[in-house]
């Protein structure tokens, strides 16, 4: 008695189906109006990894500032930043939701870290949406180079070499330990330091590594204390570092420490080391937050205009100002007409820019905009931070 | 609880032809999905059933079995790299996931060894350690791609004419996840899960009335890993990405939370769990200090406490205060979980007006 009914429920079923079929792959959303340019970010702002969600505010405050300048052609540039914890399933999550949601997204500004990251690269670059100055120095943004991914953060790989050349030429260093995280950030800075040692002719005092999870040091740093190093290459996270050196300094273990760009905010590292942060060289990506160079003399003055109660001028939100001001740059190179294709053109046109970072330069099939980097140190105190090596490419 | 007072009413795949009816309707709805709906819609109700998938799957082992597990991540984890290494040699992809599946569950069959000696909080730390130790061995062996994880291959398979790579994922998530549920419902039905519920209700009792421990313990393991195997190699593709610090502790832990929210020891319970802890996860994000103001009678005030106390540089530091507030009003108010919120539901209707 059943059976018409169903066959004809079966065939409404699929004549429904048939019909609604076409609009599932419909509207391409460009996140441009004519008015407005819709620009998104992730960044976590809760959970341990909070600290790097200040990349996503100094984004913010530069967009603040484009926009009070009278905007872009005529368009006011509309920021979405999100939190997503550093969950890459959340990144995504909130990524597919602005993108899909009318007016779109136009473009993705910075975004920390690298498993977030990853989470989301196909499917940006599935639907030709330009990202600009991922937050993380991963290898995974430029190999293979991305129609419309433009990396900004330089290699940790020729950060680790720039410090090892450093120790033994510069500091006379012999015997150098590598102490990483066992992770990408950290195999990466273990093998741009082992590719320098061997071209030096020397061979690592010991190389040590750590887990994400460890909280006690101790056997590790006994490790590095028993190989007689008088140098330590550091390529841990903020967490691990204060544990090394609180570990370090109840084991009277004081080697000429150096450290990664991940590490570069001295204030920070100094503050929640306990005053530990002394005599430290690191590598750095962008202008000292302190220096009297006019790129950062503009964003400094107007931090004190922008900025939210118990925000800091610090390393990572100047970061979020410089690794994007290429987009901006981009975003005005590209004119009135704008598209995806005249922005992605207009990023190639981008040479020799200097903003708060190293000089940027893009162009077709080049899309690792930043490779200069330079190394400074803390002084006795801590508190003070000189330039030591120039802006310099690592050859 | 929801008691069956014959023998056959127990034995029927759907208590009632009205359940049935709606089920069917639920999974049309589903299936339509698709058709209407974006990539977020599909990504979140794609989390969900993968959640929902290894939430059903623990539940065997816990709700029905009696035992525990701290280290489903594990598991989890196992499926995730099994389903990418094998889909990358070129194995076919359904074939891949039945593969992690078995390989899933020979660990599980593996853990569940210890099982055997040991209960309560001593089998607590053993699944723990085996959950550590599966995460750091995935994320130190160059093998399995080392820290970063091995890069998924695009997901190829293809259901219906025309549909994307993402309305192919997830129609076949979704057929998993209903796969999921008529498997353990059925098996509940049979011998096997007959004797599960013996060996939780008094395993000494299931011994003597003929049950072998040895057996259904480690099959108990088993089966648990085998859902959460195909769930995770789901996951790898709903993600596109696979990197071992994801199936850590909080993962395991979150898993467990998903049973217990819910309710253990039924199909609904899990369900319920997994919708709300995936939601909690992915919408809780959005909070902002403004949502609070719009809390009748003391929102300002609220706010107000809020801004002084929870915030970290403008954003609101509270979401997580609130879900594990939401956790613990649930458990304390209802230690069922939320299926006890449905059975309570259910009886006072029936018995309406009394």
């Amino acid at each position: 008695m059943f059976q018409p009914l169903l066959r004809i429920a079966a065939l409404a079923a699929s004549v429904f189906a048939v019909a609604l079929a076409p609009t599932a792959q419909a509207q391409q959303l460009t996140g441009v109006t004519d008015t407005e340019i819709h620009i998104a970010a992730w960044g976590p702002q809760t959970g341990p990894a909070a600290p790097w969600g200040a990349v996503t505010r100094g984004t913010a405050m530069l967009f603040q500032m484009v926009n009070d300048a009278g905007g872009i052609h005529g368009r006011k540039i509309v920021f979405h930043p999100f939190d997503d914890q550093y969950n890459p399933a959340k990144t995504v999550a909130g990524v597919k939701e602005l993108v899909e949601k009318a007016p779109g997204i136009f473009a993705m500004a910075s975004g920390v870290g690298t498993s977030p990251g990853l989470a989301v690269k196909d499917y940006l670059m599935e639907r030709g949406i330009p990202w600009v100055g991922p937050a993380a120095g991963s290898l995974h943004w430029v190999t293979p180079p991305q129609k419309a991914l433009f990396a900004m953060y330089p290699l940790y790989a020729d950060e680790a070499k720039l410090l090892v050349r450093h120790l033994v030429d510069k500091e006379g260093k012999k015997k150098i330990a590598i102490f990483y995280a066992s992770d990408e950030y950290g195999e990466n800075g273990h093998r741009g330091a082992m590719a320098e040692l061997t071209r030096l002719g020397l061979k690592p005092a010991v190389e040590v590594s750590v887990n994400q999870a460890d909280r006690d040091l101790k056997s590790h740093l006994l490790k590095l204390k028993d190989s007689g190093a008088d140098a330590v290459l550091m390529w841990v996270n903020p967490t691990h570092a204060v544990i090394t050196l609180k570990t370090a300094a109840a084991l009277q273990f004081s080697p000429q420490w150096a450290t990664s760009s991940t590490l570069s905010d001295a204030v920070m590292m100094q503050a929640i080391t306990g005053g530990l942060w002394k005599n430290m060289i690191y590598a750095s990506f962008g202008e000292l937050p302190d220096a009297d160079v006019p790129q950062v003399k503009k964003y400094r003055d107007a931090f004190a205009k922008y900025a939210q109660q118990g925000e800091r001028w610090g390393v990572f939100f100047m970061a979020g100002i410089g690794f994007v001001e290429p987009l901006v740059e981009g975003l005005q190179r590209a004119g009135r007409d704008l598209t995806r294709d005249s922005f992605i053109k207009a990023m190639e046109s981008i040479k020799g820019y200097k903003g708060v970072m190293g000089r940027v330069t893009f162009g077709p099939g080049e899309r690792q905009g930043q490779r200069e980097i330079f190394l400074a140190r803390t002084d006795d105190t801590g508190t003070k931070v000189t330039q030591l090596t120039p802006w310099a490419e690592v050859k | 609880m929801d008691m069956k007072r014959s023998y056959y009413r127990d034995l029927r795949l759907f208590d009632t032809w009205p359940l049935g009816l709606w089920l069917v309707v639920c999974a049309a709805l589903l299936a339509l999905v698709p058709f209407f709906a974006g990539n977020y819609l599909m990504y979140v109700l794609g989390y969900i059933a993968i959640n929902a998938m290894v939430a059903l799957g623990l539940n065997v082992l816990v709700g029905y079995t009696g035992q525990i597990s701290l280290g489903h991540a594990g598991f989890f984890a196992i499926g995730a790299y099994a389903t990418v290494l094998l889909a990358k040699a070129g194995v076919p992809i359904p074939l891949a996931l039945v593969a992690a599946a078995f390989i899933a569950a020979a660990f599980g069959f593996l853990l569940g060894l210890p099982a055997l000696r040991l209960e309560g909080p001593y089998l607590a730390v053993i699944t723990l350690g085996f959950g550590l130790t599966v995460e750091n061995i995935f994320a130190k062996a160059e093998f399995f791609g080392g820290a970063t994880g091995p890069s998924v291959p695009p997901f190829s398979l293809s259901l219906w004419p025309g549909f994307s790579r993402e309305q192919n994922l997830y129609w076949l998530i979704m057929l998993c996840a209903g796969g999921t549920i008529l498997a353990i419902r059925n098996l509940m039905r049979t011998r096997v899960g007959r004797a599960f519920v013996a060996i939780r209700d008094s395993d000494v009792a299931a011994a003597c009335a003929g049950v072998d421990l040895t057996w259904y313990k480690t099959l108990a393991f088993a089966v648990s890993a085998a859902f959460t195997g195909v769930a995770g190699g789901l996951f790898a593709f709903h993600l596109g990405q696979v990197d071992p610090t994801t199936f850590n502790l909080m993962l395991s832990i979150l898993f467990l939370a998903m049973v217990v929210i819910g309710g253990v020891g039924s199909i609904l319970g899990p369900l319920l769990g997994a919708v709300t802890i995936s939601l909690l996860n992915l919408k809780l994000k959005g909070l902002k200090l403004a949502d609070f103001e719009q809390i009748p009678l003391a929102g300002k005030e609220i706010a107000g406490f809020i801004s002084r106390h929870f915030m970290e540089t403008g954003m609101a530091n509270i979401q997580f205060i609130v879900y594990g507030g939401i956790l613990v009003l649930i458990m304390v108010f209802e230690p069922l979980g939320l299926y006890g919120l449905w059975i309570r539901a259910k009886r006072y209707w029936r018995t309406w007006p009394l």
